[in-house]
């Protein structure tokens, strides 16, 4: 049957396993309580894996570039951006971003980037975590 | 069946719409006599989103990302077909290095997806085992796809005219390494599947699709050419780079000698084309010549320009389950007229029914998952016996499966 | 596969065969690639009495490939084009071939083709949900993606009254601040 397998499985019952140990080596049995530690600094997490050059993660925005110009506005396949009239700069919403760095390839002065951030989740969708502006 | 005469009566199963064997929702209805399969029927629409319509209000380079979201696996395949379509409606031209390098990122898609499904397909016969080995292969693609594409899955690498990032000269060794890694380790998935026994006494007669079915009913990919048909669309037509490389059908015959058009032979089907995607990615990083990348790179000039055109356009791709095929329809405004989308699974549903017909129940996973469908899991199967409901859930149907193949070891 | 037509040949076939019924045949080639091999594709429109036999000499010939039939709205008349592909087989010798067909709105009903075509019964289906066409001797007369309570007489494809407007719903304006 699967004796094509069996050295392969043997040899694999003596390797260390590929898994990142992020955040920590088990699971804590109470989430909560595990964040409120690493909140006040009891207990250090593992760091993930780091990403590799020209991750698209979190927007990084450069107020002082931006010249209003609404480009990126149009291009936004989900209408995640919003203009501030009074200021002539724009406001991202996260929560509606599907993270395709189309807005940075049309932004005539360069101001937007994508950042190496990914951990961004959160239960309110316009909390201020995942505004940009 | 409830009758004590001697008439005998078929009992009606209800499959889906969510069920463990197909990866999206689907609904069958099977006529069972015993344990044999008599007839079938198949209903859609589970999953439909209104894609096309929710096109009427964007412009060409938002659709472009719609058109990714609508399958998870064949990401690259939609963005392709509809740039295929737009550059054939407004006559653009797209730099030679473009063709090149979108032939890489199609062939580097179409190795994770038949990897995926035969973990998938080892899964559904019963061998777990085999599932994490061909996943860990596949971790490797994965990782390539995020250095070269910023992203696993939903790349974001086509646009309109060309292409979005470009392989240096320091991105190659590490794609020759990846590389290096499938071709050592392909021989051993190709021993594990093909010749082992278990693998082939429950695959070799099931779900056989002859030709003259599969040249009537118009299927498309791997599931048409295991039945010796040779449809491809790459061999065929000239789009991207497929011209000048060198490309032909494969069809089973090509390693065993005969074609009977079961899910064994769709097995060799999908393990022969993992073999010639790597060979076509290495052909093309040696010929690939110089130039740049996208042929307007000024975005609000292409739109501009795409505004002012009026025509029709079709795309055509060869996506890892088939041919893509969409239809583009522009007329002087900023938003298309119309855009027609067909993924190659509507195709490729027909099929099932002369396939499923005389098989038994155990045999509906890994039939119906062969042909590759495009669709997502679901869970629970409801038969009715005797007017009692019973419900059989995902753990359930993968254990008639699993037990049938313990039954072919004794 | 020895005896496949170019695409003047093709051309030739069917315009003896139906001289003044056919309104327009278009033409066009692209070229990809370096070395800047070309692939052609016909773009056909045909008078809506002669639509079965213009298939039937279609099938005649070879045996076609049907991926798929779309449809537009054009105001007064729905369009529908069927999308085929001939001479498969042989390395860069497929040819695309479009055949389209106008019916008004007032009567819009067409043969089907699924007695010839039997691959086409789904994509045939969703023609007759979609915008409202009447296919003739259709094996299956049942919806294909819609669900079963969706209301009679709305079309999705359609731009006129009977469109869909009023179920759409703009989901991320409702929760906005």
């Amino acid at each position: 049957m699967g004796f094509s397998i069996l050295p392969k499985v043997f040899s694999q019952m003596f390797k260390k396993p590929w898994t990142n140990k992020f955040p920590d080596k088990y699971q804590p049995s109470n989430t909560t309580k595990y964040l409120k530690a690493v909140g006040d600094g009891e207990v250090k997490i593992n760091p993930p894996i780091p990403t590799p050059p020209g991750f698209r993660g979190k927007i990084i925005y450069d107020k002082e570039k931006c010249i209003g110009c609404k480009l990126c506005i149009k291009v936004c396949p989900c209408e995640a951006i919003e203009y501030k009239e009074k200021d002539k700069k724009i406001r991202i919403y996260l929560s509606r971003c599907c993270f395709c760095s189309q807005c940075n390839d049309v932004c005539p002065t360069k101001c937007l980037k994508m950042g190496d951030e990914f951990l961004l989740a959160d239960s309110d969708p316009y909390s201020k975590g995942l505004i940009v502006e | 069946m409830s009758q004590k005469t001697t008439t005998k009566t078929t009992y009606h199963i209800p499959v889906g719409p969510i069920h463990p064997a197909l990866k999206e929702p689907v609904f069958f209805e099977f006529e069972i006599d015993g344990e044999k399969i008599v007839d079938v029927d198949v209903k859609l629409g589970h999953v439909h989103r209104g894609v096309e319509w929710a096109s009427r209000k964007r412009n060409p380079i938002q659709i472009l990302y719609l058109a990714e979201r609508i399958c998870g696996i064949c990401s690259y395949c939609h963005p392709a077909a509809f740039t295929l379509g737009i550059e054939d409606a407004a006559d653009i031209e797209v730099p030679e290095r473009a063709e090149y390098l979108r032939v890489i990122q199609g062939e580097l898609e179409r190795i994770a997806s038949h990897m995926l499904w035969a973990g998938v397909a080892a899964h559904e016969i019963g061998f777990d085992t085999v599932l994490f080995l061909t996943w860990e292969m596949r971790e490797k693609i994965m990782d390539l796809t995020e250095f070269l594409c910023g992203n696993r899955v939903t790349k974001g690498i086509m646009t309109i005219g060309g292409i979005r990032r470009d392989i240096t000269k320091d991105m190659i060794p590490q794609i020759t390494k990846s590389l290096d890694y499938l071709k050592d380790n392909f021989e051993k998935i190709r021993h594990i599947f093909l010749d082992d026994k278990t693998v082939k006494l429950r695959s070799q007669g099931a779900g056989i699709l002859t030709k003259d079915d599969a040249l009537r009913l118009c299927a498309v990919g791997p599931t048409t050419r295991a039945s010796a048909i040779k449809k491809d669309v790459r061999v065929d037509t000239s789009y991207f780079a497929y011209g000048d490389l060198d490309i032909d059908y494969i069809t089973p015959d090509i390693l065993t000698g005969e074609v009977n058009g079961d899910v064994y032979d769709r097995i060799i089907q999908r393990l022969l084309e993992i073999k010639q995607s790597i060979d076509l990615i290495e052909q093309c990083l040696d010929i690939m010549p110089n130039g740049d990348i996208v042929s307007e790179p000024n975005i609000p000039k292409l739109l501009n320009q795409l505004k002012k055109v009026e025509g029709e356009g079709v795309g055509r791709h060869e996506a890892p389950r088939g041919e893509v095929f969409h239809y583009v329809k522009l007329t002087g405004e900023d938003t298309p007229f119309t855009w027609k989308v067909r993924a190659p699974t509507y195709n490729n549903i027909l099929p099932w029914i002369p396939m499923l017909k005389g098989e038994q129940i155990a045999d509906i996973p890994i039939v119906a998952a062969s042909t590759d469908p495009c669709m997502s899991c679901t869970n629970r199967v409801g038969i009715i016996k005797d007017g009692n409901r019973y419900e059989l859930n995902k753990e359930e149907l993968h254990r008639l499966s699993v037990e049938k193949t313990r039954r072919l070891m004794r | 596969m020895g005896n496949n037509k170019t695409v003047e040949e093709l051309v030739k076939y069917f315009k003896d065969e139906f001289k003044t019924k056919i309104k327009s045949i278009d033409i066009k080639t692209r070229a990809a690639g370096s070395k800047k091999k070309e692939t052609s594709t016909i773009w056909m429109k045909i008078d809506k009495t002669v639509f079965k036999d213009v298939i039937k000499h279609l099938v005649d010939y070879q045996y076609p490939h049907l991926p798929v039939v779309s449809g537009n709205d054009l105001g007064k008349n729905i369009e529908l084009i069927y999308h085929f592909t001939v001479n498969y087989g042989e390395r860069l010798k497929e040819i695309n071939f479009h055949i389209s067909v106008e019916l008004p709105k007032s009567k819009p009903e067409i043969e089907s083709i699924c007695d010839l075509i039997p691959g086409a019964l789904i994509t045939e289906r969703e023609k007759q949900e979609f915008l409202g066409v009447k296919i003739k001797g259709i094996p299956d007369d049942r919806k294909l993606f819609l669900p079963d309570d969706w209301p009679d007489k709305v079309y999705p494809w359609r731009r006129d009254e009977t469109g869909p407007e009023k179920y759409y719903k703009n989901l991320h304006e409702v929760n906005k601040k």
